[in-house]
């Protein structure tokens, strides 16, 4: 590692005030998209790229990666403070996120948040830097194959998530999975369960899923409470000590923060798993490695940090393939690669002799970008609890357009808003009877990926896949989380997941 | 006098709400408009940058005018396509859908409510040659190695129904001597990254979209299904020097018109010819416009200027094909 390139880059970076500005004009653009629900980081990017005509090519990549990623950081406020996911990534913090702001705790999540998020943008840069010299051999190391078990080592998490209600969870998780069937089949190309409807041929977007699980029921019960004037918090504005303490849970934590961001970043390295896979996997894993899962779903501050860490170290994760394989990690990736084309920029193997000062210089604006977002929103913390705390007769309508147009955006087709009332209906009363909920959005989640990956698995290298050793030390991870929670199960005498 | 005002009033209104109808000098009928780009895909890709590109262009040379580009994906470009035909046809709709979509409207394919035939094309900014671009990594040397084949060989391709599936079940039909399994599913650059891992040997694709691909060895273009690719690409043998049969002529002939059509425009059908043929003219310079050549360089995207009357011609020219052939390409589209 070229440490002297490395040092040097960091410190152009920071002493130039032209890049400086740069990046304090992104990082408030990647905000505000990721906090717009539907928006999203990719509309932010295509935006940007006709004001970049013409710049040098480290100025231009600097303003539109520091904007790319910060945007799931930004993602989290609406799912924290509302329930509504700004984007498919920020759906998981939603479970405990929300919770927490309705206990009162909102200033805490949004600190825990963004200090994960910062937290996870720093690592995953870290970890794009180590991973230079051994990058290719890793990338290649992940086929469908592995993509198939990995994305059944997050369904197992269904089991956990489930806790005590086990019948419940899986029966969900199941219809989870039915819902993420519908669509075209991979496999012949014929639609299945579409009756008749275009939009359908895409799949359920995975914001209408948890929207309809998640925003629209909690509106709904807020409504049909007798007493509207719910107490969100003791006082309308969240202290700057709140968020403080949210930041300092994710070091309290800094074992489950370190996991959750290596995971996110590795999964964010490997094309083809998905950006919204990596923070439920590593909900699931902080759930799952918890000595007491029984407080996730009820606002634990550990349901925040984990998929919050991921959504930003996978951003690092996948800038790699992008940079030495031309080929995009992410879907935002795909975009950054277009405009990096623009600028002049050419990945390929050779990027790390021919540009390695470049390369450090995306790696610093990685990490810098997200710390610069940490401060800044800590700073609009206290306004964003008078958003949180508004009586019901103000925040419902504000809930239900922001999610109906997030719905709406996500996916461009207005009949999903007609979808994601029926979806709705089952929301609420899911939530009415204690069913545990996070185990359908893991189905909705993750079975397409299993899916898509079973069927490419199957006709590379037929039933053999399961013997590749990579595979077999994922099917000893899912043999072994299986196992923990049967051992739990019998251990504890069953724990409850309930309101999720 | 109030009767008289009234009748005056309300004929002024009706002469208002009536459009007038444009002479083929009144590029000044757009002035004060906005007209509506629909993008049948999401944001990001290449129908996307092609799409918001050529927009802002016409833009330009259609003085007055605003575009807004909308993004309305689904069911591969289908829902885009089925909006931008129901359009009213008044120029104020336009957008960008895949060409591959030909072959929905040929196969009769569920969903498509449009005649590619009836459509009011623009023009065309690029084209799509396919070629077959073999990885590195698969221990043949040239195309004509693969000829030689005795195990399948396993190519890449995006869903079932996609262009590119069906793109390579022709070439399966084309060369019968290969054994081409078509594994869908590897949307964007996911078969490149198949093929550097060694699991995939090839996919058929459009050329233009391998470049860096190629520039970084990760594999080289084998064949080139269009005689297009002869001036772009001299070196790549072309599919029509190996067949011979009239079927696989005709299926090569079908290839050779799609090669040629790329990021199309069209408005609904219907669309009176004076406003089309200015709406054809801003296309047209558009897509000449210095700036957006130079834009495109950047970009590293190719472009290949094609007037509306060409695109018309050579549209309804790929969708008149005898009832055999639609058999024919039935038959390899439902092939393994």
């Amino acid at each position: 590692m070229h440490i002297d390139v490395a040092l040097g880059s960091l410190y152009t970076l920071l002493t130039t005030p032209y890049l400086v500005m740069l990046m304090f004009i992104a990082v408030p653009l990647g905000i505000f998209f990721g906090a717009m629900p539907g928006l999203g980081g990719k509309i932010g990017i295509v935006l940007l790229i006709p004001f970049i005509f013409g710049m040098d090519p480290i100025p231009g990549a600097v303003i539109l990666l520091a904007m790319h990623s910060v945007v799931h950081t930004g993602g989290s406020i609406p799912s924290i403070l509302f329930g509504i996911p700004g984007d498919g990534t920020s759906t998981a913090v939603v479970i405990d996120g929300y919770e927490m702001t309705k206990k009162g705790e909102g200033g805490r999540a949004l600190g825990a948040s963004f200090g994960a998020s910062g937290l996870g943008g720093v690592l995953g840069a870290v970890f794009l830097g180590l991973m230079l010299p051994v990058l290719e051999p890793v990338i290649l190391a992940f086929s469908p194959a592995e993509f198939f078990l990995l994305a059944i080592l997050g369904i197992t998490f269904i089991a956990t998530l489930s806790g005590k209600n086990i019948v419940k969870g899986l029966s969900l998780g199941l219809f989870g999975l039915m819902i993420a069937f519908v669509g075209l089949d991979p496999s012949t190309g014929g639609p299945r369960y579409t009756f008749g409807q275009l939009f359908l041929w895409d799949g359920v977007h995975i914001i209408t899923a948890v929207l309809a699980m998640y925003a629209l029921p909690e509106m709904i019960g807020l409504g049909s409470t007798k007493n509207v004037t719910m107490k969100m918090g003791k006082s309308t504005r969240y202290k700057v000590s709140e968020v403080w303490q949210g930041i300092g849970d994710v070091f309290r934590h800094w074992k489950l923060s370190i996991r959750t961001s290596l995971i996110g970043a590795v999964i964010g390295l490997v094309p083809g798993l998905g950006g919204d896979a990596a923070s439920w996997i590593c909900y699931g894993h902080a759930v799952q490695s918890s000595k007491t899962p029984e407080r996730f779903g009820k606002g634990a501050v550990e349901g925040v940090i984990a998929p919050e860490t991921a959504n930003n170290s996978k951003e690092g994760g996948a800038l790699l393939p992008t940079l030495f394989f031309a080929v995009p990690g992410s879907s935002g990736m795909a975009l950054l690669l277009g405009a990096f084309l623009m600028l002049g920029i050419q990945p390929g193997p050779t990027i790390v002799t021919e540009n390695l000062d470049f390369v450090w210089t995306l790696i610093w604006t990685l990490a810098v970008a997200n710390l610069l977002c940490v401060v800044i929103l800590i700073g609009l913390t206290p306004w964003l609890g008078s958003l949180a705390n508004l009586r019901p007769s103000l925040l419902i309508p504000f809930v239900l357009t922001f999610a109906l147009l997030g719905c709406y955006l996500a996916s461009g087709a207005w009949q999903n808003v007609g979808l994601i009332f029926f979806l709705a209906c089952l929301g609420y009363m899911l939530k009415r009877h204690n069913w545990p909920r996070p185990p359908f959005v893991i189905g909705v989640v993750l079975g397409p990926v299993a899916e898509d990956s079973l069927h490419k698995a199957l006709a590379i290298w037929g039933p053999s896949f399961f013997l590749r050793p990579l595979s077999l030390v994922l099917i000893g991870l899912i043999v072994g989380s299986i196992a923990l929670y049967v051992w739990r199960s019998r251990k504890t005498g069953n724990f409850e997941v309930p309101d999720a | 006098m109030l009767k008289c005002l009234l009748t005056i009033a309300f004929g002024v209104v009706v002469a208002l709400a009536v459009p007038h109808p444009a002479s083929a000098a009144d590029a000044d009928y757009f002035r004060g408009k906005t007209i509506t780009y629909i993008i049948a895909t999401g944001p990001g890709g290449g129908y996307d940058t092609y799409g918001r590109m050529i927009s802002r262009y016409m833009q330009k040379y259609l003085p007055g005018s605003r575009f807004v580009v909308r993004n309305i994906p689904g069911a591969g470009h289908i829902i885009g396509a089925n909006m931008i035909d129901a359009a009213r046809p008044n120029g104020l709709t336009i957008g960008m859908f895949n060409t591959g979509l030909i072959y929905n409207q040929l196969m009769d394919l569920e969903g498509v409510r449009f005649d590619l035939a009836e459509m009011s094309w623009i023009g065309k900014a690029s084209n799509e040659i396919r070629v077959v671009l073999i990885s590195s990594n698969s221990g043949f040397d040239s195309f004509d190695d693969m000829l030689r084949a005795t195990e399948p060989v396993k190519f890449a391709a995006a869903g079932i129904g996609s262009a590119a599936y069906l793109d390579s079940r022709i070439l399966d039909t084309i060369f019968p001597q290969i054994d081409i399994v078509t594994i869908a599913g590897f949307d964007g650059a996911e078969g490149e990254l198949s093929m550097m891992r060694g699991e995939l040997v090839a996919q058929v694709g459009i050329a233009s979209s391998y470049d860096q691909f190629v520039k970084n060895g990760g594999g080289y273009f084998g064949l080139a299904m269009s005689h297009l690719a002869q001036e772009l690409l001299p070196d790549i043998p072309l599919a029509a020097d190996y067949v011979t049969d009239p079927e696989s002529l005709q299926l090569l002939s079908l290839l050779e018109a799609l090669s040629d059509l790329g990021r199309l425009t069209s408005g609904p059908p219907g669309i009176p010819a004076d406003l089309l043929g200015v709406l054809r003219e801003a296309h047209n310079q558009a897509v000449r416009d210095p700036e957006l050549l130079a834009e495109a360089m950047r970009l590293n995207i190719p472009i290949d200027v094609g007037s509306g009357e060409f695109v018309e011609r050579r549209i309804k020219e790929a969708l008149d094909q005898p009832p055999e052939m639609i058999a024919l390409l039935k038959r390899a589209a439902s092939s393994k």
